[in-house]
């Protein structure tokens, strides 16, 4: 019998298994989230703190589920052109975070514009965006604050994000796996209220900038870490450089 | 309102048909897509929840089929695929809205409310709980004739759980909807923003509407039930 490694029946591999099982977990997920969401309210006074808990903890590893699907969705490029205007999605985004941005303390403040359109989903540039701004949102102290700087270079759009530095620097380094699974191996000490550790809350981040980063790679951007943030003239922060689509339209998706 | 669920897991239809008759709809459901696609025809639903992997005869053929003898119905898919391409083939074949797997129930019940106000009644320009009023069109609040300053997002939110009253809505709902962005269980500006709405809409007035629902997240109570 033949040992050669093309006597291997077809089988989806790699993403595709991991897709499979991603969609496969989310079946029985749902019916558990469902039936936890519909028993709270006819549980006992004295087991609704026990159904709480596991509905928050059902939400939370749905939460992880809804990362692996950006991940595994940041990994493939998108059927058709895709051509997104910047600016508004830029404006859009940071809109949503400004409150987020407040209540942390932190002002958060856009610069400029430019009329670039780039060759992203809008939703998958709002995603990475927001992964983005939001990580730089909470790595600042408070009263700290976060400049973004938007206009257009020769080959297209350039957005430079500056802070302030904090404790939390490790994080605005480039994404680096190594650090991400020394961190999820670290003894757990210490964990917020609502139970995420701050080993899991660094993993998350981690995670989150991953997805950014691969969005904006498939797009053939690229994503500068650096400033150690110690002096004003080198603020921490990250510059963004995405190529400007020739001649596309400014719609969210255009059939192929 | 009558409803149709199109769904082959047996847990996850139980559940959904629990939670919809509890909300006083007539639920059947169809847990083949051949079955699916006769009930609907046969009988004249309000809305269809259809799930897009079936044995039998798939979601997307369901789908197509009804749209050809029924443009006017409203159909809700379920799926666990939740890429953006997905997403526009589902609404390019007819689907009125996309709800993807694992979603919360409450999710789906908000959003079955909206495809059934969509095609049954127009859209609301003042919404009304007790004596809060809310205009969309004029962007005024006022509780008891005294009008409520609000900030944007204040007032995206009020008007999220105005539309919503008498519901219990999720921390992540809330914020996909206000806020249109991807649910971080490590944020609290949901309970932030909820707190200086209940200072401006039900300090110095009574009762409140604004409740907590323990482990879930926040209501909107029409009558003012003690929280």
């Amino acid at each position: 019998m033949s040992t050669s490694p093309h006597s291997f029946p077809k089988v989806p591999r790699g993403p595709d298994v991991l897709g499979e099982l991603l969609h496969s977990l989310s079946q029985p997920l749902t019916s558990l989230r469902c039936s936890l969401e519909l028993s709270i309210d006819e549980a006992a006074e004295r087991q609704q703190d026990s159904v709480a808990i596991a509905l928050q903890q059902t939400e939370k590893v749905i939460g992880m589920i809804q990362l692996m699907r950006e991940y595994l969705d940041a990994e493939q490029p998108g059927p058709g052109a895709f051509s997104t205007a910047l600016a508004p999605a830029m404006r859009s985004v940071i809109e949503s975070l400004s409150s987020i941005a407040a209540v942390r303390g932190v002002r958060l403040r856009l610069v400029g514009t430019c009329a670039a359109t780039v060759p992203v989903p809008e939703s998958r540039l709002r995603l990475a965006l927001q992964y983005l701004i939001a990580s730089m949102i909470e790595a600042q102290p408070v009263g700290g604050k976060v400049m973004l700087l938007l206009g257009e270079g020769p080959a297209g759009a350039v957005l430079r994000v500056e802070g302030e530095r904090d404790s939390r620097e490790l994080d605005f380094r480039e994404p680096n796996f190594r650090e991400m699974e020394q961190s999820a191996t670290n003894p757990l000490t210490r964990s917020d209220p609502a139970g995420v550790t701050s080993a899991s809350l660094s993993t998350l981040r981690r995670v989150r900038l991953a997805i950014a980063s691969r969005v904006l790679e498939t797009a053939g951007a690229s994503l500068v870490f650096g400033g150690g943030g110690r002096t004003r003239v080198d603020p921490a922060g990250f510059v963004l450089r995405i190529p400007r689509q020739v001649g596309g339209p400014a719609c969210e998706y255009q059939k192929s | 309102m009558r409803i149709l669920i199109v769904e082959d897991d047996a847990a996850l239809s139980s559940f959904i048909r629990k939670g919809l008759e509890a909300e006083h709809h007539a639920v059947d459901v169809a847990n083949e897509g051949n079955h699916g696609r006769a009930m609907a025809m046969e009988i004249d639903y309000d809305l269809v929840v259809l799930d897009l992997n079936l044995p039998g005869l798939d979601g997307l053929s369901v789908l197509k089929s009804l749209r050809q003898r029924k443009a006017n119905l409203p159909v809700m898919i379920l799926t666990a695929r939740s890429r953006v391409e997905d997403r526009v083939q589902c609404l390019d074949s007819g689907a009125d809205d996309y709800l993807v797997k694992p979603f919360s129930f409450l999710e789906l019940s908000a959003r079955a409310r909206a495809l059934l106000r969509r095609s049954h009644l127009p859209s609301e320009s003042v919404l009304t709980v007790r004596d809060l009023c809310l205009d969309r069109v004029e962007r005024k609040v006022e509780r008891a004739g005294r009008p409520i300053e609000l900030t944007t997002k204040e007032f995206a939110l009020l008007e999220y759980l105005m539309r919503n009253a008498g519901r219990r809505l999720t921390r992540a709902m809330i914020i996909e909807h206000v806020w249109n962005l991807t649910f971080d269980s490590t944020t609290n500006v949901v309970d932030v923003y909820i707190n200086y709405l209940r200072r401006k809409v039900d300090d110095g007035f009574s009762p409140s509407l604004i409740h907590t629902v323990r482990g879930v997240g926040y209501q909107m109570c029409p009558e003012g039930a003690s929280a």
